[in-house]
């Protein structure tokens, strides 16, 4: 049952994948230029731009976990934990960590959420049309994300900007568009990257902005151990790119 | 043959219970984790976090997660390497002859460690002092103790109490206090979800529990910024 599971999401996966190159995260890789094969999303079909259907498609990519899926791994994910605690060599027995096993699966499912939703339906009712076209930002929001590399938190801040195009988004989908992404295991450049272009997708706006500064707790608990480290990453698209000024703005009000 | 085997199995059980019984620790019960042992193990480490990787609904082939459970075994094993050590390795050389009988604190130890319900890091700052008694310690071995002690899994309640009962029974001072304010990731990232709370225990030994003015002075001392 496990494998055909593994086989499932694979090629959920792979279903995704254009033109072949390599699946990040399971979704796309920033501008993924999907064939025209592939299962084409009703809603594709009537996008405005043609140019930037292809683009427009991996917002509506498929979901890899469902909630039926998160019930039935947790079984696994607790005799996984169960083996770890042994092999540090503590006693699942003892009080304290008689039921961390299922505690710690279902934390892990918890920070990994984000596998379980898709932006389509965070999204869907919240963009309105409005005849603005000055920046909008939000600024300060916690983020909290999983390293891909040592299974360890990340924390930290995203602030988001944008320049509407004749169309605004409901302002806690932006930091509901942040958990989406930043509820899975990650690299913080493709965390970045990936919610501005969400935001570029959804809104189609004039530019984008995001800056995400955060602490890595694989460099402070582990490793190098510099406590007080932080990794600045940002992805500036659009008008945001283009013209410096907007982009100093933009900076410029982000800074507290 | 048998007995013997029997005993020394029967003592493992109550060193792997050491650490629940009564909050304190044994000191002569405590056994390390060979590192020798830490190698043999990571195997089923690595095996144990590939099937997470996998029931999560990853792509464990993806080039992100190639060695992912490779790193994330020896990063946990790094972070529970505190089942290595016992106060007695850290301890023996540095512990001198002072006449000084005034408080000494050491206080903004970072501490990280892991909360043994949830299996996430909590992390904070540790303060300890204590008032010796003809006998100082080295100023980093009380950082190394508290290093001994977090690097568990821990409830943070109890890691206070260990980190005092350790300097109490290494020192013999008139009084020990120990401070520990932390986040936990387990109530910030998850379940009530809230940012910006902070937990804070404390253990107060010999005089700094029987004399109010002494941990008073004590408190003032390592909360001033």
């Amino acid at each position: 049952m496990d494998r055909s599971k593994q086989n499932k999401y694979s090629s959920n996966e792979k279903k995704d994948n254009g033109d072949g190159g390599s699946v990040l995260n399971g979704h796309f890789d920033g501008m993924v230029k999907r064939a025209t094969g592939g299962p084409q999303a009703p809603g594709a079909e009537s996008a405005p731009h043609r140019s930037t259907s292809a683009v427009m498609e991996s917002w509506k990519e498929e979901r890899t976990r469902s909630l039926e899926d998160n019930e039935m791994s947790l079984p696994s994910l607790a005799a996984a934990y169960t083996t770890i605690l042994r092999g540090l060599g503590e006693n699942p027995q003892r009080q304290g960590l008689l039921k961390t096993p299922w505690r710690a699966a279902t934390a892990m499912q918890f920070f990994t959420k984000g596998y379980q939703e898709k932006i389509i339906d965070v999204l869907n009712d919240a963009i309105f049309d409005e005849d603005h076209d000055e920046m909008v930002i939000v600024k300060d929001i916690d983020m909290f994300s999983m390293c891909e590399h040592h299974l360890v938190p990340i924390f930290g801040r995203v602030h988001i900007g944008y320049l509407p195009n004749k169309r605004v988004l409901g302002l806690s989908k932006l930091a509901r568009i942040v958990e989406i992404y930043s509820r899975r295991l990650q690299v913080q450049e493709r965390l970045t990257k990936q919610i501005a272009v969400a935001i570029t997708e959804a809104l189609q706006p004039t530019g984008v902005g995001v800056v995400i500064e955060a602490t890595h707790m694989c460099m402070v608990m582990r490793g190098v151990q510099k406590m007080n480290s932080k990794t600045v990453t940002s992805t500036m698209l659009g008008n945001f790119r283009e013209d410096p000024k907007t982009r100093d703005e933009f900076l410029r009000l982000i800074k507290s | 043959m048998s007995t013997k085997v029997g005993d020394i199995v029967e003592e493992f059980q109550s060193e792997r219970i050491t650490d629940n019984k009564m909050s304190t620790v044994h000191r002569h019960h405590e056994i390390s984790r060979k590192e020798s042992e830490d190698e043999c193990r990571l195997p089923a480490l690595e095996a144990a976090y590939t099937d997470i990787l996998r029931h999560l609904g990853e792509d464990t082939d993806r080039e992100g997660l190639l060695r992912t459970p490779l790193r994330a075994a020896k990063a946990i094993q790094f972070l529970t390497k505190g089942y290595h050590e016992t106060i007695d390795d850290i301890l023996n050389n540095a512990i001198f002859d002072e006449d000084h009988e005034e408080m000494v604190i050491v206080k903004d130890i970072d501490m990280f460690s892991l909360c043994e319900h949830h299996m996430v890091p909590f992390f904070g700052k540790v303060h300890i002092g204590y008032i010796p008694n003809k006998k100082v310690v080295g100023l980093s071995k009380l950082a190394r103790i508290v290093e001994i002690f977090s690097r568990r899994l821990q409830v943070q309640e109890r890691l206070t109490k260990q980190i005092a009962t350790g300097i109490s029974e290494a020192l013999q001072p008139k009084g020990v206090a120990v401070v520990i304010e932390a986040a936990h990731m387990c109530m910030v990232m998850r379940g009530v979800q809230k940012m910006n709370s902070r937990t804070v225990t404390s253990a107060m030994l010999g005089v700094y529990l029987e004399d109010p003015k002494t941990r008073e002075e004590f408190l003032y001392l390592s909360q001033r910024t």
